[in-house]
């Protein structure tokens, strides 16, 4: 599956706050749950937080950064803001 | 027939109504730059503001992304992004929205034709400031600034003057005015972020350009210039430049009556009146600068 499940989450994070909830309690059961599904390299990375790599996956910035906005899987805006620039740091 | 009076561009920051409801010390600067801008879409006296906008991923995302779109319902609620900020039910002007998306279609503009949703802040922040009770319908225009590909900015401006064309065939004596959403350098959440922000101004310096080429009324200049690789190095969503830059297709070659930037967010506010004539020279302002 393309990148698109990944920003079809970011997506609905901003629209449903049973999903908030749900990847807050229990994330891994709410991202497998996800339709279209996601590939266990963007599974492990939305675990993780990783949104560094998400963004060179080619996931959408603008919906990606929700995820720091909502403080889910680890995140907030500031831990968001830092693993990208880490990220992009050498190119 | 109908008249286009004028316009004004605004930034839509979901923070700018809190910071000014709190107080914080950004809030007279906010209060004298939307209070400006308001005044002079006030003493416009329109019956019915276009609006256009960008759709920030939460209208159009799953069943499709139109390049252009007219919203026709007869009003709709929002911001559905920040439910925090005041809700409102916008009036839309239904009749000439549907109007305006035939005509432009038949005009050779795909304009699609949105029937049921909800607006985000984009459209809700600037009315707060601007138009607080809501007293005045919109016809929403959206343009798909943020996900590439982008529109040229020449079909923008283009599709503003198709509907200033529209505006022509309503009735004698309806007044139309235009509000553009949005930025000219932003990024958000993506590699070109400030280091102490989630979101940053990568391009100052052509923040300054659009600045100094609207002040200077060289609209035709900015149109070439606004191409998409020019956009995607000032941000992510510095394609919100195109909704300024259908308003003044909109409202045809002139020079703005105010125009200030903020350029630590890398946007500006500013006011035009339709039917002044473009400057006798072609001396561009320096950025910034308040016209009088």
């Amino acid at each position: 599956m393309s990148i698109y499940a990944v920003n079809k989450i970011c997506y609905r994070v901003v629209h449903e706050p049973g999903l908030r909830r749900a990847l807050a309690e229990a994330p891994e059961e709410a991202l497998r749950a996800a339709q279209p599904p996601l590939s266990g390299d963007e599974l492990r990375a939305l675990l993780a937080g990783d949104v560094g790599t998400l963004s060179k996956l080619g996931a959408n910035n603008f919906l990606l950064h929700q995820l720091g906005r909502f403080k889910l899987l680890g995140l907030d805006l500031p831990s968001y803001a830092e693993r990208i620039r880490a990220a992009y740091r050498n190119g | 027939m109908g008249e286009i009076v004028g316009g004004v561009g605004v930034p839509h920051t979901p923070h700018f109504p809190g910071i000014v409801d709190r107080g914080e010390p950004l809030a007279g600067e906010l209060r004298r730059l939307y209070g400006t801008v308001a005044r002079h879409l006030t003493g416009l006296d329109p019956d019915v503001i276009i609006f256009f906008t960008c759709d920030h991923y939460n209208i159009f995302f799953i069943e499709s992304l139109p390049i252009f779109s007219i919203g026709v319902a007869p009003s709709a609620g929002g911001p559905s992004d920040y439910r925090e900020l005041q809700a409102y039910e916008i009036p839309i002007a239904s009749g000439l929205a549907r109007h305006i998306q035939a005509h432009a279609v038949r005009s050779g503009f795909d304009v699609g034709m949105s029937q049921e949703f909800e607006f985000d802040h984009p459209v809700t922040v600037p009315l707060h400031f601007l138009t607080p009770t809501m007293q005045i319908p919109i016809v929403p225009v959206f343009i798909g600034g943020l996900m590439p590909p982008l529109p040229p900015a020449w079909r923008c401006h283009g599709l503003g003057a198709v509907i200033a064309e529209a505006v022509t065939q309503l009735p004698d004596g309806m007044r139309v005015a235009g509000i553009a959403s949005g930025s000219f350098s932003l990024e958000i959440g993506g590699p070109l972020i400030s280091p102490h922000s989630h979101t940053g101004v990568p391009d100052l310096k052509w923040a300054d350009r659009v600045l100094a080429l609207m002040g200077a009324g060289q609209v035709d200049v900015l149109v070439t210039e606004a191409n998409e690789e020019r956009l995607s190095r000032a941000g992510n969503a510095a394609g919100e430049l195109l909704t300024w830059i259908a308003l003044l297709g909109m409202l045809g070659a002139s020079s703005p009556v105010f125009l200030e930037a903020q350029r630590d967010f890398g946007h500006a506010y500013g006011a035009w009146q339709a039917g002044l004539p473009r400057p006798a020279t072609s001396q561009e302002l320096p950025a910034g600068r308040r016209l009088p």
